[in-house]
């Protein structure tokens, strides 16, 4: 190569350098992905019918009610009995948004971010439910992947391009505005029954952030309009440093109060007291990640059940 | 009659930033009793607030008074005034180092 293609230098890595970074991942993933796959075959494909419906000449159990016509009928209205319906077949919609802010490259997260890109989009597209879209976040949120492309090794690559991890805010608030938005569009575009579409976001992200509450409200907007936010909080910290406490399960928030007579009061809160994810999870290392998200997920099905049942 | 809700998401305006400071002293006296790991606090936060924080943490009886340095510089301003004026951002996690404040001296000594 004897000039420099533009489309190939950005500020984050050219296309070589991605792409070589995207296959390292991929292949020490390869494994796991494998392992992945099997937890989330069970969760997200609905093996078992749950009911029992009529009517048919022949089948498994007989329907009560269709008994009285049969005999009226002279036993001519045969179709008296019930076979397990075929389960519908769900779609999903998934959004990997991954932390792009500075303190990811600081607390060396950025590994166990790329390796579960790796590991998703391998999952899902050997499970072929559905599409796969990768947003990056800080200060301004990015699509990196958008729904409804195939996502190959080349997507992958792109992927990694676009992420430096030199963002200087975390801004969540914005993260879940502006995918609420980006899911509502996908929905509309979504083929096939909208009733039996699941979008789900996961954040893998170092966990801090800011202003609990209003991330609590937009969590639970999103929750109405049906979109599941599971938390990934890499603590990759826990494990590199080597005396101090760094993990986000020891950090403490001071927070600084006047009281009624405008005296400072100070609070020890443990940060993750106000965590304003109502699913989340810590993983350490990659290899947790296939039975602890698949049993976050497992949890939120039942969940949806039951309150489907109720 | 019903009618879709198209309405626009809107983030909710910012408001104050926090950054995570990782308190260590060198003065054996004011050490504090375990190893806290980072704490999360306001960048608003100054000197006065720090200092709270640092004595709640020792659990003296009398409260010792403190200065805060940050990369060799004494902390004057709040957190946010201190991480704009050296451009360093509220992603880091801040080293703050902290000693005994000094009575101002009544006269300056000649050397
Ligand atoms: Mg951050």
């Amino acid at each position: 190569k004897t000039h420099l293609d533009p489309q190939e230098t950005t500020e984050g890595s050219t296309l070589q350098e991605a792409r070589s970074t995207w296959s390292q991942h991929e292949n020490s993933t390869r494994n796991l992905a494998l392992i992945f796959t099997e937890h989330l075959r069970l969760v997200l494909h609905p093996t078992q019918a749950t009911k029992m419906r009529g009517d048919f000449r022949t089948g498994k159990r007989l329907n009560i009610k269709r008994i009285i016509p049969y005999i009226a009928s002279s036993y001519k209205r045969d179709k008296i009995w019930m076979r397990r319906s075929v389960p519908t077949k769900r779609s999903y919609q998934v959004m990997l948004a991954i932390d792009d802010s500075k303190s990811m490259a600081e607390s060396g997260s950025k590994e166990i971010a790329f390796d579960t890109v790796a590991l998703l989009a391998k999952a899902l597209s050997m499970l072929e439910v559905g599409e796969l879209s990768v947003v990056g976040f800080g200060e301004n949120v990015t699509v990196a992947h958008d729904f409804g492309m195939p996502f190959t090794s080349e997507a992958g690559a792109q992927v990694v391009r676009q992420f430096g991890f030199t963002q200087t805010r975390t801004d969540l608030r914005k993260l879940l505005a502006e995918s609420i938005e980006l899911f509502r569009s996908a929905r509309l575009k979504a083929t096939g029954s909208a009733s039996e579409l699941w979008q789900l976001q996961l954040i893998v992200s170092d966990g801090i952030c800011e202003d609990h509450p209003s991330i609590r409200q937009l969590v639970r907007r999103a929750h109405g309009e049906r979109i599941m936010v599971v938390f990934i909080v890499v603590d990759a910290e826990a494990q590199t440093t080597q005396a101090s406490k760094q993990s986000i399960l020891d950090l403490q928030t001071a927070e600084f109060t006047k009281d009624e007579k405008g005296e400072m009061q100070l609070k020890m809160v443990k940060y993750l007291d106000t965590f304003p994810f109502r699913y989340y999870l810590i993983v350490r290392d990659v290899q947790e990640m296939p039975a602890v998200l698949a049993g976050a997920l497992r949890q939120w099905f039942a969940e949806v059940v039951e309150t489907a049942g109720a | 009659m019903a009618t879709t809700t198209t309405e626009t998401v809107t983030a909710p305006a910012p408001r104050q930033t926090q950054v995570r400071i990782h308190l260590h002293t060198r003065s054996d006296d004011i050490e504090l009793p375990q190893d806290t790991g980072p704490i999360l606090v306001s960048t608003e936060v100054k000197r006065y607030q720090l200092s709270t924080l640092v004595n709640r943490l020792l659990e003296t009886e009398k409260p010792v008074p403190l200065e805060f340095l940050i990369n060799g510089q004494f902390l004057r301003s709040s957190l946010d005034d201190f991480l704009t004026q050296n451009g360093i951002s509220a992603e880091t996690t801040l080293r703050v180092e902290y000693v005994r404040a000094l009575i101002p001296p009544l006269y300056v000594a000649s050397y």
